[in-house]
C-alpha cells in the first residue's frame, strides 16, 4: 500500500527532473522551439478540456490568446510594465472578459455556445485588425520586449536571450497550469462541473446555479488561455491578429478530441502528438489542417475515448482473442 | 398552515392553456397526489413550481416565500426538490457517486477551499460521503454502489432518482410517476420507500399512473383534466367523483 502511494509522486518528481535536464543535453534551438510550442498547446488545450467538463464547447480560445498576447505586449511597451507583472494580469484580463461576456453566452447551450464564442474569436480579430491606433491593425505588433531578466548572482542569470530561459519558463507555467487544473478538478468543483455536463435539469433540482458553474468553467479555462498569450507573444516577440484566428481555436479543439476529452491526460497527449506531426512532415507544412482534420477523422470514427484511451482498448482486443484461442 | 400554496397558476402554449387557473395547497406532512389523464398538465405543474417554466400568470408560495418564476437552483435551496419522469442521472457516476454530487447544498465551500482541498472541505466531504452512504442504505441501492447508473436495471435507476432527490434535503418532495414502467414487485418496494420517505417527515406531493398505489399513498388527491381541476378530495370522495369516470372513461356521448 504506501509503496504504491510513493509510486506516483515519485514518478512525477523524475519527470519533472528530467525536463529539467533537457536544456543541459539538447542545445539544438530547433529541438527546444517544439517543446517551448508543445507547453503551450498543452496549457490551451487542458484549459480547453476544463471548460468543456462543465459540458461546454468552446471556440473562443484563439480570441482569449489574442486578448492575452495584446494586453501583455501593451501594458510592456506602452505602460513600461515589468513583463513579470504584465504576464498574470493578462490572464487575469482574459479571465474578466470571459466572465463578462460568459454571463450572456451560457444562456446559450450545446452548439449555439459553441457558434457563440466562435463569434468572440471573430470580434477579437477584427477588433485588432481594425482598432490601428493600439493594435498596430493588420500588421500586428512587432519587436515586442524579452521578459526581463531575472539575476540572482551566483545562482541563476535568466536573460531570455537562449531558447533554454525561456523553455524554463514554458515548462513553469505549463506545470502550474495543470496543477491548477487538476486542483479543481479533482475537487467538489470538478465533480459539480462533470454533473452539470451529464445533466444540466439534474443538477439544478438539487440546487446547482449551473449557470454560474458554467461561468466559472469558462473564466479560469480563460485564464490560462490568456496566459499561454502572453507568454506566446514575448517568445516570437511579434503578433499579428492573422495567428489568432478560427484554425487556432479549431487546432486546440483538435488536440483535445485526438488525446480524449474524458481523461486529464488527453489533452496532454493530443497536443503532443499534434505538435510533433507537422514537424516530422515539415515538406508538406501548408496541408496541416487536412492532416489534422484526417486525424480526427480516424479518431471519431475509430478511437472515441481519444489516444489516451488506445491501452485501454487494445488490451480488452487482447482479452477477446485470448478468450477465442 | 399549508406549506405550499399554489394559486391561479397558469401558463400557457401559444393560445393553448396547459395550466389554467390552478389553485391548489399541501399542508405540511402531508401525502398529496396530483392526477390525471395523459397530457392534463400534471408535468407542467411540477416545472412551473420548480422555475423549469415560468408561469403566464399565478404565484407559488412555499413557506410564506413567493418562489414564482425563481430559479430552479434558488428553489431547491428553500426547500422544493423534483424528481423526473425520465431516468434523468448523472449516467457516468457510478451509485454512490450520483448521491454524492447531489448532496451539492451540503458541501458548499469556498473556492479556493475546495481548490486546495483544506482541511474544512474535506471535514465537509467527509460529512457528506456518511451523508450519501446512509441515503443510499435507506433507498437499498447497497448492493450496486459501484454500478455506473447508465448500467442500473429501470427500476434501480428510478429508485435512484429518488435519493439524488433525496440527497438534497428536501422539505417538499415533488415525484413525477416514480413508478412508471416498473413490474409490480419493483412497485411494491418503491410504494414502500415513498412511505419511508414520507414518515421521515418529508411533505410530498405525487404524480402517478397507478391508481391503485396513489390511491393506497395520498391522504388527498387533485384531479386535473386540461389544466383544470376537477374534483379534490380523499381517495374515496374522487373515485366516487362522476366527474373524474367522466374523464377517465369518457362520456360516451363522443363514441361513434
Amino acid at each position: 500500500m504506501n509503496k504504491r502511494k510513493l509510486i506516483k509522486p515519485l514518478s512525477y518528481s523524475v519527470l519533472i527532473v528530467a525536463l529539467l535536464l533537457v536544456p543541459l543535453l539538447i542545445t539544438q534551438p530547433y529541438v527546444l522551439h517544439i517543446l517551448i510550442m508543445m507547453a503551450v498547446n498543452i496549457g490551451l488545450a487542458s484549459s480547453l478540456r476544463f471548460i468543456a467538463t462543465s459540458g461546454q464547447f468552446s471556440l473562443g480560445h484563439a480570441g482569449m490568446v489574442s486578448i492575452g498576447a495584446y494586453t501583455s505586449a501593451l501594458l510592456v511597451m506602452k505602460l513600461g510594465l515589468s513583463f513579470w507583472l504584465a504576464f498574470p494580469l493578462s490572464g487575469l484580463t482574459a479571465m474578466c472578459i470571459a466572465f463578462l461576456v460568459g454571463y450572456p453566452f451560457v444562456r446559450l447551450k450545446g452548439i449555439y455556445f459553441t457558434m457563440v464564442t466562435l463569434f468572440f474569436t471573430e470580434v477579437i480579430k477584427l477588433t485588432a485588425e481594425q482598432w490601428r491606433s493600439l493594435t498596430g491593425g493588420v500588421a500586428g505588433i512587432i519587436a515586442i520586449p524579452r521578459p526581463n531578466a531575472i539575476i540572482i548572482p551566483g545562482l541563476l542569470n535568466a536573460n531570455f536571450a537562449s531558447k533554454a530561459d525561456f523553455y524554463y519558463l514554458a515548462l513553469m507555467m505549463v506545470v502550474f497550469t495543470l496543477l491548477i487544473l487538476y486542483a479543481i478538478e479533482s475537487s467538489r468543483i470538478g465533480m459539480t462541473f462533470l454533473s452539470i455536463q451529464q445533466s444540466e435539469p439534474l443538477a439544478e433540482s438539487v440546487g446547482v446555479n449551473s449557470s454560474g458553474f458554467r461561468v466559472l468553467a469558462f473564466s479560469i479555462g480563460c485564464f490560462f488561455a490568456g496566459l499561454d498569450g502572453a507568454f506566446y507573444c514575448h517568445y516570437l516577440s511579434a503578433i499579428a491578429p492573422a495567428s489568432f484566428g478560427f484554425l487556432l481555436s479549431i487546432n486546440v479543439f483538435i488536440y483535445t478530441v485526438v488525446g480524449g476529452m474524458r481523461r486529464f491526460s488527453g489533452p496532454i497527449m493530443g497536443a503532443i502528438i499534434l505538435t510533433l506531426i507537422p514537424e516530422l512532415a515539415r515538406g508538406v507544412k501548408e496541408y496541416e489542417p487536412f492532416v489534422f482534420a484526417g486525424i480526427l477523422l480516424l479518431v471519431i470514427f475509430f478511437l472515441r475515448g481519444g489516444v489516451v484511451s488506445l491501452p485501454e482498448k487494445l488490451s480488452k482486443i487482447i482479452k477477446r482473442r485470448v478468450a477465442y484461442a | 398552515m399549508p406549506t405550499l400554496e399554489v394559486s391561479g397558476l397558469t401558463k400557457y402554449f401559444g393560445g393553448l392553456a396547459a395550466v389554467n387557473e390552478l389553485d391548489f395547497h399541501v399542508r405540511h406532512g402531508e401525502m398529496v397526489g396530483l392526477i390525471g389523464p395523459n397530457g392534463a398538465g400534471k408535468t407542467t405543474v411540477f416545472n412551473l413550481m420548480t422555475g423549469f417554466l415560468r408561469p403566464t400568470k399565478g404565484k407559488v408560495v412555499f413557506k410564506g416565500k413567493d418562489v414564482t418564476s425563481q430559479k430552479p437552483h434558488f428553489i431547491a435551496e428553500t426547500g422544493i426538490v423534483r424528481t423526473f419522469q425520465a431516468t434523468t442521472l448523472f449516467s457516468d457516476f457510478n451509485v454512490l457517486k450520483n448521491i454524492i454530487a447531489a448532496c451539492y447544498l451540503k458541501s458548499k465551500v469556498r473556492f479556493w477551499e475546495a481548490t486546495f482541498h483544506t482541511s474544512n472541505s474535506r471535514k465537509k466531504e467527509e460529512h457528506v460521503l456518511s451523508r450519501a452512504l446512509e441515503i443510499m442504505h435507506f433507498v437499498g441501492l447497497d448492493a450496486v454502489k459501484d454500478h455506473p447508473a447508465r448500467r442500473l436495471p429501470h427500476g434501480y435507476k428510478r429508485i435512484l432518482g429518488i435519493a439524488v432527490s433525496m440527497a438534497a434535503d428536501p422539505q417538499l418532495l415533488l415525484l413525477d410517476e416514480p413508478l412508471s414502467g416498473m413490474n409490480v414487485e419493483e412497485a411494491d418496494k418503491a410504494v414502500a420507500l415513498i412511505r419511508r420517505i414520507w414518515e421521515r417527515g418529508t411533505t410530498i406531493l405525487l404524480i402517478e399512473h397507478n391508481m391503485r398505489a396513489a390511491m393506497n399513498l395520498c391522504q388527498r388527491i387533485i384531479v386535473l383534466e386540461m389544466g383544470r381541476k376537477i374534483a379534490e378530495g380523499t381517495p374515496e370522495e374522487v373515485r366516487a367523483n362522476e366527474e373524474v369516470i367522466q374523464a377517465y372513461l369518457g362520456t360516451g356521448k363522443h363514441a361513434t
